[in-house]
């Protein structure tokens, strides 16, 4: 050891004085690194400190610091409450169909644009499907809400002239999930096409001119060369997804959903926000988010060890 | 195997025509280069009988079959790429099988197939292994092997070896000409190093913005370059050039006069460029040779033989020397001496060659 501690200080030493240097060389590159870095420490490390009252009784007026632990009690409570494991479940439900049909929109929408020749038709296409991501939230659920609504909606309307009776959809359970993740794909579908399109404008144009000569028709050349090219922006794209698996848009949610369809709307976040917000038991919203927190965090390293071990294909 | 013939083959893009109606006719088993400067329409052309690029007019035949309309798959060409085209995630035996799979030959036919053209290749090690795992000779040769093993009627190389270093390129040409050697396969080969023009050619078809300014097996060219473009393209150094005017019997250059070959007596006052090859000129004076004085700038010692790099007058010229293992003798060299019947001359105005005008004219 004592050979050793010297060679340990040494090299640490020098590691210093190559970021020293480093920073002095490039500092205008680390001084526009520096607003977010000061971002992620106030917004996403600075509140980790709160979340040791998942371990206490938190009280407003005795604060953080001074409020009693309680160990996992808040976590026992979490066990054994019902509609907390609902929210788990419709979280994982919602989340499972959102990568089953909302991951592979843009893929799909992406590989279809690529396809199209006609460059003015292209560029419009792209800005029709690119411009519910810029409309907010709220206006997206108000079009939503309108269009199923069973007096004057759109879609109430199409059924009637069959001669069907109107459904009321935002108050049925069954079909809040389709409804959400549908509203989703069309809202995020187009501008989520947009890193798919730029990892196929990535592609050596050789390979396509190469498959030509080859006898490659479209189709074979989108299956065996453009597909497998962007395979790495995919897998970067899913494990990136799974890590939000339990990150249910909550505007979204909470501006669609109602007491009636909460059997299948409840989602961990909107739970959390009206135990923790409406019902003051921030603690216990504090032990849930925690639990999503840990449950996403699995999720996303798991995905990452399997891709890595098995396209080589990693986000580190 | 078939012959490619091109007849006033012309391409543009919009109003901008980058090929301006080349005629060529590649016979069957022929190795044809085309070479000339980036942007003079070679690859454009190479492109073109692929079908790669639509032919704007004229006629495209492969093996006698008109082609300007026929897609690339039905043309029965292989094309090696620049940067090999190689599917990255596919290994070497799926990428050379991926031609023969889209045209659904018999997998056991296909594994026959891309065994013999690995062993040719020698790539049977690394059939297993995907192209970011192979250096760049061996990604080259993979490319090739992915145009072999289609048996076509013509191979189309686009400049296949500038992305390899010097080393690894001599040695791939020295394969690729082995190669068509034992295929016999009708080859056009693009490229912009006039060395494997020269090396791997049995006629080269020197172009320069979007026309050909002369077609001929390398030594024809060499030798007897049509005009001032040819002569300074092919040749390392390249023809040092010089402006002159004729004399009785040979010309003046800048006050000094050189003796010149009997083609070009006569022709007193005409003003010309003398072409005078680099490796030419002798250091002491021989039968037929005039003198040129010279104020040699720099040395350069390539083992062998020295690069002289000079003035005379205006002019920068380059000369070979050899060194006899020692260069110290070479930094006092005031004069280099120039044999009569082996410079070239050129028209000043047009910058075509003399000596075919001088043989024409005088036939005629």
């Amino acid at each position: 050891m004592s050979e050793h501690g010297p060679t340990h200080k040494s090299t640490r030493h020098d590691r210093w004085i190559r970021l020293i240097d480093h920073l002095r060389a490039d500092w205008q590159i680390y001084l526009m690194l520096l607003p977010t870095i000061v971002w992620f420490l106030v917004f996403l490390y600075k509140p980790m400190y709160g979340l040791q009252i998942a371990f206490k009784d938190y009280s407003i007026f005795k604060g953080v610091a001074n409020s009693p632990w309680v160990g996992l009690e808040h976590f026992h409570t979490l066990w054994d409450n019902d509609q907390f494991w609902r929210a788990v479940t419709n979280t994982i439900k919602i989340s499972a169909l959102n990568l089953l049909f909302g991951f592979p929109a843009p893929i799909i929408l992406a590989l279809m644009f690529n396809e199209v020749m006609n460059a003015s038709y292209k560029r419009t296409a792209q800005t029709i499907v690119y411009l519910p991501h810029f409309i907010s939230s709220v206006i997206i659920a108000g079009i939503v809400i309108t269009a199923f609504s069973p007096t004057a909606g759109i879609i109430n309307t199409l059924i009637g002239w069959f001669g069907l009776d109107p459904i009321y959809f935002l108050t049925q359970p069954e079909w809040f999930r389709p409804i959400f993740v549908g509203t989703g794909i069309w809202q995020e579908a187009g501008f989520g096409s947009i890193v798919f399109l730029a990892a196929i404008a990535g592609v050596n144009p050789s390979l396509y001119e190469s498959a030509v000569v080859d006898g490659a028709n479209r189709w074979q050349m989108m299956w065996k060369i453009t597909i497998p090219s962007i395979l790495p922006t995919i897998l970067i794209m899913l494990i990136i997804r799974i890590g939000n698996v339990m990150e249910v848009s909550f505007e979204l949610v909470i501006l669609l959903y109602q007491p009636a369809t909460y059997a299948t709307s409840d989602v961990v976040n909107t739970w959390v926000y009206r135990q923790g917000l409406q019902s003051g038991q921030y603690d216990l919203a504090a032990a849930a988010g925690l639990f999503n927190a840990i449950v996403a965090f699995v999720l996303v390293m798991s995905a990452n060890t399997l891709s890595r071990r098995f396209s080589r294909t990693s986000l580190w | 195997m078939a012959g490619v013939n091109l007849s006033s083959i012309v391409k543009s893009y919009g109003a901008l025509q980058v090929v301006h109606g080349i005629d060529l006719e590649v016979a069957e088993k022929e190795f044809v280069v085309l070479v000339g400067p980036s942007g003079c329409g070679k690859s454009t052309t190479l492109r073109m009988i692929a079908g790669l690029e639509e032919i704007t007019a004229g006629d495209l035949t492969i093996d006698d079959r008109r082609v300007n309309r026929v897609a690339p798959k039905d043309r029965d060409v292989a094309m090696v790429f620049q940067n090999y085209a190689l599917y990255p995630h596919l290994n070497v035996a799926e990428n050379m099988a991926f031609g023969l799979r889209i045209r659904k030959m018999p997998k056991e036919q296909i594994k026959t197939t891309i065994d013999d053209v690995a062993e040719v290749l020698g790539l049977t090690p690394y059939l297993q292994r995907r192209p970011a795992d192979l250096s760049g000779g061996q990604r080259q040769r993979v490319a090739m092997g992915r145009a072999i093993v289609r048996h076509p009627k013509v191979f189309l190389f686009d400049e296949p070896l500038s992305n390899l270093d010097a080393k690894l390129r001599t040695q791939m040409r020295a394969e690729i000409k082995r190669l068509h050697n034992r295929l016999g396969v009708t080859s056009v080969y693009v490229t912009h190093d006039q060395v494997e023009a020269m090396t791997l050619a049995d006629r080269i078809v020197v172009m320069n913005d979007g026309a050909i300014e002369q077609v001929g097996t390398p030594m024809e060219l060499f030798n007897h370059p049509a005009n001032t473009f040819v002569a300074g393209f092919l040749g390392s150094p390249p023809m040092n050039m010089v402006p002159g005017v004729l004399t009785q019997t040979g010309a003046r250059l800048a006050g000094v006069e050189i003796g010149l070959g009997a083609q070009y007596h006569g022709q007193a006052g005409r003003e010309v460029i003398v072409g005078i090859r680099p490796e030419h000129v002798t250091l002491t004076a021989t039968q037929d040779s005039s003198p040129l004085p010279i104020a040699l700038d720099l040395v350069e010692p390539l083992g062998s033989e020295a690069l002289l790099h000079a003035h005379f007058g205006a002019a920068e010229l380059v000369f070979k020397a050899e060194t006899n293992g020692d260069i110290a003798h070479l930094s006092g060299v005031s004069e280099v001496h120039v044999p009569a019947g082996l410079v070239k001359v050129f028209d000043a105005a047009t910058g075509r060659a003399l000596e075919g005008q001088t043989k024409a004219a005088k036939e005629g």
